[in-house]
């Protein structure tokens, strides 16, 4: 093999890709995903009560609410906007503490206290923000509560917030739009413009334009999923050994990309090849976003044995040596695609009735 | 114009699509992928937070405690806080939570002591239950040493617009808009690439060599277009339960919704110069378009810009039939905004296509 025309393919490759969508694709999904899963899903599934108050003096229920954990307070200027924003749903409930509303409190008075609900409100939060006004005034009021509460953890200490469940997500769509969808894509589109055909009547041989498409797919796939770890805050102080992650689970994308480039007739099979294998690539992510499904299955799954050490040292903070057993695996699932790939490329060459 | 002419290329449109292994295959996944998850998501909403309480002495006092909130917080008793713990842990029951009173709890609050009660927290337990327990646990000290609150705004509270407690919209009725646009927005992807691929292969020169006029030929891929969309929509309409209330309104919904994904599938096969460049400049409509349908599954009113995508008018008015049972009146105003964005995305789109074809 001479690594000269491999680095002429690649060359190509990084001087044409630019123009092709595939490539913006592959740069902007990375960012849409972690935008959508952190502003979007991120919200979807945990949501606080919402809770506007209009104070019309300067209760120090006001402070308080705002102060809490759990309790997504917001000051409204009026009663007519608490009102309409309660109505809409845009807040759970409102409050309004009229003027001196601290100095009846304080003088047992009982004064009268505006507590809004929206009809959309579910039951459960309804009772949250009643129960947390009532112990705010409370607070007001300076009554000590006649008991002691101490919160006592129990159960899984292994718990993972849903935002967090979803990074190997966004790890996989960063790497498999590089690695895999990038070269089976540019294979397919040679073969269809027959530019392929025009390159492999030169010396270059197919194992030189797969190792410089390759290169170009895995050094993409690698950067790419660096930088969705690092939006998201995911490199556990451990960026080399995520490169080395990364590297193993692009080449092992990679060369399943050119299997398939290689396969594909034209890029209509190639897609349909894709939407229905894909679940099989996407499957580890299933599992991690629902942890109470048995946990072996991901693991009959190569991509797994790239995105668990990922989530293994990002999530629960486990070392280099942790993780060596399955990246090990994953790196004989490389060693194993190779040949593959290169029976594919044999019997691709054959179909173009060219010699190697 | 000619409607022989114009069938004429709707049949070899809708030959082309059924040849063609992607559609095919993307149209049978999305409709069982979308009817397997509709059906799978919860069709209803539970609103009830479950504590497990650790005392069997305890229920009689905190259930009169907290009888005047009791929808929304329900209790569940276990004989002993070992049994309580396990629970917890396990989930059971579905309880969120336990609350371990010492055995003494109700003689020393109500003797003016300060007992301990000891919370059990699961990993993961949101911020806000927390809340609930701590203030339910004072209250219940509160109301055993017999002091009473300041304000009530347990019973005392106004309810503003529907009340729907008890009668939540599920995940289900949310996503059902979503489950149609995502389908709608499939069908803009095939019209568009059946346009891209007769503009790359100079089809529509062949076609318009012939006696058929540019109008004829827009016309009949205007025809295919909302056909097409409207032909799976309906039918996915009907496996996930959408003409279960008001179909004459849903349909029109529907058909305007078709009108609208076939004048960007145009404008979109018009700009594709291949597969790719046809699915990137799909994908550049199908994304905002995504978004009011995104939008509804999140409480409270969309933001002002979200009413000006033109899907909005899609999803709100399917929302407003599907889940309150809105009627004709109810929805014409948004049904209206609809129809004239569709008209506009399809004249848009043909005017678009038009251009194209004449410089082929």
């Amino acid at each position: 093999m001479n690594l000269q025309s491999s680095w002429y393919v690649l060359a190509r490759e990084l001087r044409l890709s630019p123009r092709s969508p595939l490539v913006f694709f592959a740069i902007a999904m990375p960012l849409i995903i972690t935008f959508l899963v952190s502003s979007v899903f991120g919200t979807l599934f945990d949501t606080s009560p919402s809770l506007g108050i209009v104070d019309l003096g300067e209760s120090q229920v006001t402070v308080a609410a705002v102060a809490l954990d759990g309790i997504d307070a917001t000051i409204v200027s009026g009663v007519d906007t608490l009102q309409e924003r309660v109505e809409a749903h845009d807040l759970d409930a409102g409050l309004v503490l009229p003027d001196g509303f601290d100095a009846a409190v304080a003088r047992s008075e009982n004064p009268d206290l505006a507590f809004y609900v929206s009809g959309e409100s579910l039951a459960s939060t309804r009772i949250i923000l009643a129960i947390t006004t009532l112990d705010l005034v409370r607070g007001v009021e300076g009554s000590e509560p006649p008991v002691t509460v101490v919160m006592t953890p129990v159960g899984d200490e292994d718990y993972v917030p849903i935002s967090d469940r979803f990074l190997p997500l966004m790890v996989i769509y960063a790497v498999m739009i590089a690695a895999m969808f990038l070269p089976a894509a540019s294979l397919v589109d040679e073969r269809e413009k027959r530019t392929l055909d025009a390159v492999l009547v030169t010396p270059t041989r197919m194992s030189e334009i797969l190792l410089g498409k390759g290169t170009y797919a895995v050094v993409l796939a690698v950067i790419l999923g660096f930088v969705t770890l690092a939006l998201n805050g995911a490199l556990a102080g451990q960026p080399g050994v995520m490169i080395l992650i990364l590297l193993v689970g692009s080449v092992m994308l990679a060369l399943i990309g050119l299997a398939l480039g290689l396969w594909a007739r034209d890029v209509t099979t190639m897609y349909t090849a894709i939407k229905g294998g894909g679940f099989f690539i996407f499957l580890p992510v299933v599992f991690t976003l629902f942890p109470g499904l048995p946990q072996w299955i991901p693991k009959l799954v190569p991509t797994y044995y790239f995105l668990q050490p990922i989530y293994d040292i990002a999530i629960f903070g486990h070392s280099f040596a942790d993780v060596v057993p399955d990246l090990l695996i994953g790196v004989a699932i490389c060693i194993a695609l190779v040949p593959f790939v290169g029976w594919v490329a044999r019997r691709s060459e054959r179909e173009l009735a060219m010699t190697v | 114009m000619t409607g022989s002419r114009i069938g004429a290329i709707i049949r070899k449109d809708l030959r082309e699509f059924s040849r063609n292994r992607f559609f095919v295959f993307i149209t049978l996944l999305v409709l069982v992928l979308y009817v397997a998850v509709f059906w799978f998501l919860p069709d209803s909403v539970d609103e009830t937070v479950r504590i497990g309480v650790s005392n069997t002495v305890l229920s009689t006092d905190i259930g009169g405690v907290t009888e005047s909130g009791t929808a929304g917080f329900a209790l569940e008793i276990y004989s002993s806080e070992e049994e309580l713990r396990t629970a917890v842990e396990n989930g059971s029951d579905d309880i969120v939570a336990g609350i371990a009173f010492p055995p003494d709890f109700v003689e020393s609050a109500a003797a003016g002591e300060t007992p301990t009660v000891r919370i059990l927290v699961p990993a993961g337990l949101p911020a806000e239950i927390e809340l609930l327990l701590e203030g339910a646990v004072s209250e219940i000290a509160f109301g055993l040493a017999g002091v009473a609150p300041p304000v009530d705004p347990i019973t005392e509270a106004i309810v503003l617009g529907t009340d729907r407690a008890g009668n939540q919209i599920s995940l289900q009725q949310q996503m059902r808009p979503m489950i149609l646009i995502m389908v709608l927005m499939v069908e803009t992807f095939a019209l568009a690439s059946l346009v891209a691929i007769e503009i790359q292969q100079r089809t529509a020169v062949a076609v318009l060599a012939t006696p058929v006029s540019v109008v004829e030929f827009l016309a009949a891929k205007g025809v295919f277009g909302v056909g097409l969309a409207l032909f799976e929509v309906v039918l996915l309409g009907v496996l996930i339960g959408a003409f279960a209330v008001n179909a004459p309104a849903v349909l029109v919904i529907l058909l305007f919704g078709a009108v609208l994904v076939t004048g960007f599938g145009m404008i979109a096969g018009s700009y594709g110069k291949d597969f790719m460049g046809t699915l990137m400049v799909a994908m550049l409509f199908m994304i905002p378009l995504m978004i009011p349908a995104f939008g509804a599954l999140f409480p409270g009113s969309s933001p002002a810009w979200v009413k000006i995508i033109p899907t909005y008018g899609l999803v709100d008015a399917m929302l407003q039939v599907t889940v309150d049972g809105a009627g004709w009146s109810q929805i014409a105003p948004t049904l209206l905004l609809l129809a004239a964005w569709g008209v506009a995305a399809f004249v848009a789109g043909a005017f678009i296509l038009r251009r194209r074809v004449a410089t082929l």
